[in-house]
């Protein structure tokens, strides 16, 4: 289960999140909606868990979505994960410019929904502390694995170092693994001014 | 120093680098270089450093488009290229205010130039003829202060994949230039005080202590793997 400070910093990251829990994806759950336009959302089943009444403070609404989304594993040729690494995702349109930025979480993991309306190679690059990695993965027709959406399949597996020196030199590895359908997307929208913890 | 000089006048390339189809190729060997090793980041051994100069001397340089991107995982990129006149001489003390140096500016295809090729090499001419880079400066560690000139002649070619930075580099449109990097991370000689002593990259450098006695040493590039794009890597290859 994700925890709820997790579900928080997910929902507070913007379009992409470092969510550990992500990885267990036959569980579903955290991957942030921030974006909020639903992009890349396919089926969107909402869930009022109470009235919306502004008298009540502390009610909440409960959103799932399923989408399309690409988990980045991020780790030093040592094994050591890379914590806190930046990660900056370019998207094809506009491949000079940022789509996204965000970081790696304790295990080195980061997850984010790629926006399906931009088909093509997407770049991620993780860097950290004078280490860095690119790695890209193809979204949208001829990706590979692409099938139906509902269809939690691994669709991409890339992992590769970032360079081929000897041993001595620390090297970035960057595992990406792109799936369909990943159940998603649950956070809290709290309405009032209640407590967090409410 | 014919080359140096011309390196010097290409300092104020910013104007070119945005001229369209034109790729401005520059060199750095960011703080290390034109700040040196201070503390926190004294060497592994826990010298500080400052230097005067750091010659450097490249040769075969190609930008590349290439499709799908080169990794860096072998000697040879596939591609459409744009070559660079060599060899050149730079000091990489002597940089902008970004701590970049600029080295050539070619007219250049539109594209994303995502890879990158060149060679240290010893230099034709000049005081440091024969040797590839060259340290130049005064260490200091607990009173004891010396100066030094290292210095070696090993010839190593890099085949480097994308710059990694804070923004990415080498696109080239018909309404703007590129820019792309040669970055020496110098640490991977001297190593960091400021790492593990276990770090891969403390084991692998030389440090400062061979050296204390001051005055000229040769040293070998041997397991050194200075060469990057940013903070990406490259492949390299002794020559």
């Amino acid at each position: 289960m994700t925890r709820p400070s997790e579900r928080r910093a997910a929902r507070d990251k913007g379009r992409g999140a470092a969510m550990g829990a992500a990885r267990d994806k036959g569980r579903g759950a955290t991957l942030a909606t921030a974006r909020g336009t639903c992009r890349g959302a396919l089926i969107l089943a909402g869930l009022v868990a109470a009235a919306p009444l502004p008298a009540l403070a502390h009610a909440a609404l409960l959103e799932a979505e399923v989408a399309t989304a690409v988990r980045l594993l991020a780790r030093y040729d040592t094994g050591a994960p890379m914590q806190g690494a930046q990660v900056i995702i370019y998207a094809p349109d506009t491949p000079a410019e940022a789509w996204d930025r965000g970081t790696t979480d304790a295990e080195g993991r980061f997850v984010f929904v790629p926006d399906p309306a931009l088909p093509g190679r997407w770049s991620i690059q993780v860097r950290q502390a004078g280490h860095g990695a690119l790695t890209h993965v193809q979204i949208g027709a001829g990706a590979p694995g692409a099938g139906p959406e509902t269809a939690p399949v691994p669709a991409a597996v890339i992992e590769r170092p970032a360079t081929t020196a000897g041993p001595m030199q620390r090297a970035v590895m960057v595992a990406l693994v792109a799936w369909g359908a990943l159940g998603t997307a649950l956070y809290f929208r709290r309405r009032g001014h209640g407590d967090a913890s409410a | 120093m014919i080359r140096l000089t011309l390196a010097a006048s290409l300092l104020g390339a910013g104007a070119m680098a945005a001229q369209a189809d034109t790729l401005t190729l520059f060199a750095t060997g960011e703080d290390q270089a034109t700040v040196g090793f201070h503390a926190p980041e004294l060497t592994r051994d826990g010298w500080q450093l400052d230097f005067s100069r750091v010659i450097v001397t490249f040769d075969a340089i190609t930008a590349w488009r290439t499709d799908p991107p080169f990794q860096a995982d072998s000697p040879a990129i596939d591609g459409a290229g744009v070559a660079f006149d060599g060899p050149v001489t730079v000091d990489l003390v002597d940089a902008d205010a970004d701590g970049r140096v600029a080295l050539a500016t070619r007219p250049a295809a539109p594209g994303h130039y995502n890879a990158l090729s060149w060679a240290l090499v010893p230099a034709p001419e000049g005081p440091f003829a024969g040797y590839s880079m060259v340290f130049e400066g005064t260490a200091t560690r607990d009173g004891t202060q010396v100066t030094f000139t290292l210095a070696t002649r090993d010839a190593v070619a890099h085949a480097c994949g994308e710059y990694l930075g804070d923004v990415r580099k080498g696109f080239v449109t018909a309404d703007t230039g590129g820019t792309l990097e040669i970055t020496l991370h110098l640490d991977h000689v001297f190593g960091r005080a400021d790492r593990p002593a276990d770090d891969p990259m403390n084991r692998q450098a030389v440090g400062f202590d061979a050296f204390a006695d001051g005055g000229m040493h040769e040293f070998s590039m041997d397991g050194l793997h200075v060469g990057h794009v940013g903070e990406g890597h490259c492949h390299d290859t002794p020559l």
